[in-house]
């Protein structure tokens, strides 16, 4: 059940009737319920999977409150992360893992291959539940003593499948002190929906057939421009697709009484790959710095093992996304940029401030992230480095898109700077309603005009 | 305990889900401004299914002004193949011009969206001439659910027609296009206004160009000489013999139009359509002066045996009973049905359109009788 089907807009529409239809007291058993609904219409049996992770860091966390500081609570720890790294690294990387030792032992890759189905949502909600397990290791958070609470938190349907990665402290306070949504809840609600599903729709899938059309017949596009465009597409495409599914996200919850953190800050309107990181999938980011950067010692330790530190959280960061690779390389490409940056400016605060200088800045920053996602787009290294050897040829070839395409571009690009500057949308939900009408109107034509709408193109972040 | 929604909270609510309502209502209203004024289908690519509809429709609106009182028009699909241009020649004799309004691909829905249009007081015509292939009815899958009928139609369809215009289908995926595609029209446009968003110029200056040339174009048609000389079917033992040379499209006819395998149980689906969608255009012409007339076309190179299937209704006839329906007689144009008038399997060539446009004229104007001079209702 996609979130840009008229199926899971029925399913939405029967959850909230029965969400404030029902007494207070049942409330969150019918979001469990639909939750579990919502992830068994993909396949019933991973709900099993989810149940058992469930029960172990529910159980490890109540134990690990209990226990003092020591070695016994640090095993308590241990055991509850291997059990969440062991199904990931099961049902994620057990077949990646097989296919090199195959290579290295000169067989063939699929010598020790099993036949696995990856669970949906399973890097999302193992990081979400690890978090909770670390936060009440550091006494950070309280060990939740309802498993329906946490059943809850692991398996909340809007944030389920792709995030964002909600920390424990930010669900417990809305779910174990709920308030009814404000007026100023439901209008941010509504429109972060309709905005999410435009992005998906109407720019993220038209986005996507172009570069599903570079990317599946790279042969057919030889050139520079081509390379360029084709790469263009598919990073305008991830940034719509994530963002729109992570909007829509938000913005169910938010009619549900929940608040989920801002994921997505314009993150092409960066100045550098660390701003790039400060406003790109920032619940991972975050999660990355908080559970994985920090405990390696961060920046504590002098700066060869800062850049050490950057590294190794971005490389595990890349092969958070999926085991290949080219998701390797794509972490370390960014972890390397990072270092550099963080070589270059040392422990100076990174600057977002806007000068003469910016266009360029903000210019090259965008081309070397669009670098690193050929990495992540590309089928195997093979096409990663032809795709790069065509983006850095002599200028030849033709634009792959339409002009209407550009128009969206530089139509978003618009929108993104004004949002930056002006804040449009935060006015815009304190507008009169004939504004806010207007901008809703004007969402749901494009989508009328520019949505993909039989294609059912899935989104990009289900697969991790 | 969760404090309970204040009066100005609730207040807030309603306003956020009243914007909502207006915005829905807003992107309704543009699409209605685009896509059910003028605005949008006067710029729709002419060589795309609801392109050549409009062309059509235009050309005989226009058609109408300066070709007087005595019009006959004629609607059918790519197997109604007369030539209006052949037809004509002969209209010193019979008295009437005819018009043709038929499309390739389409159907009686198709049909009654365009007369409803080019006949808005159902007294523009002297005849409505429809062409079927049988006047028996019988059921061969289900033609019915062809998607580009949405398309043809889609600029004429009103609100009021999506009850009946998205259950014609059978396929509920089907349906549910028509369905949310008769509400807001941009959906089945969307792929005509992406092409016209990729060169505006382009497709202006190709439109200006068909609404100038179209109704030339087409009246200065002319048909190819091939032929299926050659072509032999055994039935029973199913097989054809192909023509010399023949091209997939000739095979392909002969296999989907000739010897597609009969539906032996019979459900009187084809006869709940036909009765429904011709009995609405006679409904139209009731107590007008414009006569309905059914013609049965020639069945093809070679005919399917009748015996294939035990056909036992005929909607054709049973509308016939009604008053100023009148059917030509159903062997009329048996003549034709040879191989060498016929360039594929369905479609006659230029021998036999020739041939059937004289013949279409004469049977016509028989039935009609000589034109009497009458007031012109437009």
């Amino acid at each position: 059940m996609l979130f840009n089907t008229i199926q899971f807009f029925i399913f939405l529409a029967v959850v909230l009737a029965l969400f404030y239809g029902s007494p207070k007291a049942v409330r969150k058993y019918i979001l469990l319920v639909a939750s579990y609904f919502f992830y068994g219409s993909w396949n019933p049996k991973f709900i099993l999977l989810l149940l058992t992770l469930t029960v172990i860091d529910y159980t490890a966390g109540i134990w690990i409150e209990r226990t003092p500081p020591g070695r016994r609570r640090k095993l308590l720890l241990i055991c509850s992360l291997s059990a969440n790294l062991g199904f990931l690294g099961i049902f994620k990387y057990y077949n990646f893992l097989a296919s090199n030792v195959a290579l290295l032992l000169g067989r063939p890759p699929n010598s020790f291959w099993f036949d696995i189905v990856l669970p949906l949502g399973i890097s999302f909600h193992t990081f979400q539940s690890m978090s909770y397990v670390v936060d009440v290791y550091r006494g950070e958070q309280a060990a939740i003593r309802n498993p329906t609470d946490y059943a809850l938190f692991i398996c909340f349907f809007p944030q389920l499948v792709a995030g964002p990665i909600v920390r424990a402290r930010d669900f417990f306070r809305d779910l174990l002190h709920w308030q009814p949504p404000t007026g100023a809840d439901v209008s941010e609600g509504m429109f972060q929906v309709v905005l999410g599903l435009t992005k998906k729709m109407a720019f993220a899938d038209q986005f996507a057939k172009v570069a599903n059309e570079y990317f599946g017949h790279m042969a057919a596009h030889p050139g520079m421009v081509p390379a360029w465009t084709g790469v263009l597409a598919f990073t305008m495409q991830i940034y719509f697709d994530f963002s729109g599914y992570t909007d829509m996200a938000i913005g169910m919850a938010k009619l549900l009484g929940f608040h989920f953190p801002i994921n997505f800050r314009r993150p092409y309107l960066a100045g550098s790959i660390t701003e790039f990181w400060h406003r790109w999938h920032i619940s991972l980011s975050t999660w990355l710095r908080d559970y994985l950067y920090v405990s390696l010692g961060g920046n504590r330790h002098g700066r060869w093992n800062t850049y050490r530190n950057l590294m190794l959280t971005m490389l595990l960061g890349g092969l958070w996304h999926g085991a290949s690779w080219n998701f390797m390389i794509w972490g370390g490409y960014h972890g390397a940029l990072l270092a550099v940056e963080r070589a270059i400016r040392g422990n100076s605060r990174n600057s977002e401030r806007w000068n003469w200088f910016f266009p360029l800045r903000w210019a090259l920053t965008l081309a070397l992230v669009m670098v690193g996602w050929v990495f992540f787009r590309a089928a195997d290294l093979h096409q990663s480095l032809a795709i790069l050897g065509q983006m850095f040829s002599r200028p030849s070839g033709r634009t792959l898109f339409e002009r209407w395409q550009t128009g969206l571009i530089i139509g978003s690009l618009v929108l993104a700077i004004l949002e930056e500057k002006l804040d449009w949308f935060e006015r815009l939900m304190k507008a009169p309603v004939w504004a806010y009408a207007s901008a809703m109107a004007l969402m749901l034509f494009c989508l009328e005009v520019f949505g993909v709408i039989d294609a059912r193109i899935p989104f990009i972040y289900f697969q991790f | 305990m969760p404090a309970p929604r204040s009066g100005s909270q609730r207040r807030a609510i309603v306003r956020v889900l009243l914007a909502c309502l207006l915005g829905c209502l807003g992107a309704f209203g543009l699409d209605a401004l685009l896509f059910r004024t003028k605005m949008y289908p006067q710029l729709l690519e002419p060589d795309s299914s609801t392109g050549q509809f409009e062309l059509t429709l235009r050309r005989e609106k226009k058609a109408q002004s300066y070709y007087g009182d005595n019009l006959v028009v004629t609607l059918g699909d790519s197997r109604f193949g007369y030539l209006p241009r052949l037809a004509d020649e002969l209209t010193p004799r019979s008295g009437y011009v005819f018009r043709h309004a038929g499309m390739p691909g389409t159907d009686v829905r198709a049909w009654y969206y365009m007369l409803r249009d080019l006949d808005p007081t159902a007294r523009r015509y002297r005849a409505v001439v429809f062409a079927v292939n049988d006047y028996m009815d019988e059921d061969w899958g289900i033609p019915e659910d062809d998607p580009r009928l949405l398309h043809y139609v889609i600029a004429r369809l009103r609100l009021s027609d999506i009850p009946n215009f998205y259950r014609s289908f059978q396929d509920p995926a089907l349906q549910w296009e028509a369905f949310r595609g008769s509400i807001l029209k941009g959906l089945v446009y969307q792929t005509d206004i992406l092409a016209f968003l990729a060169n505006p110029m382009k497709r202006i200056r190709y439109v200006r160009l068909c609404n100038e040339g179209w109704a030339t174009w087409t009246w200065n048609y002319v048909d190819t000489t091939r032929n299926m000389v050659g072509l032999q079917i055994d039935w029973k033992a199913w097989k054809a013999t192909m023509p010399p040379g023949a091209d997939q499209n000739q095979r392909d006819t002969v296999k989907n139009f000739l010897m597609y395998p009969p539906i032996a149980r019979q459900t009187g689906h084809t006869a709940q359509f036909r009765r429904f969608w011709f009995g609405r255009i006679i409904d139209r012409y009731r107590g007008s002066p414009t006569k309905i007339i059914f013609l049965r076309l020639a069945r093809g190179p070679i005919p399917r045996p009748d015996n294939l299937v035990h056909k036992t209704t005929s909607s054709i006839r049973e509308l016939a009973r009604r008053p100023n329906v009148l059917l030509v007689p159903e062997h009329a144009f048996d003549s034709l049905e040879h191989p060498e008038l016929y360039k594929d399997a369905m479609h006659l060539n230029r021998e036999g359109t020739e041939r059937f446009s004289r013949m279409l004229v004469e049977e016509i104007t028989r039935l009609l009788g000589t034109p009497q001079p009458r007031e012109a209702a437009r």
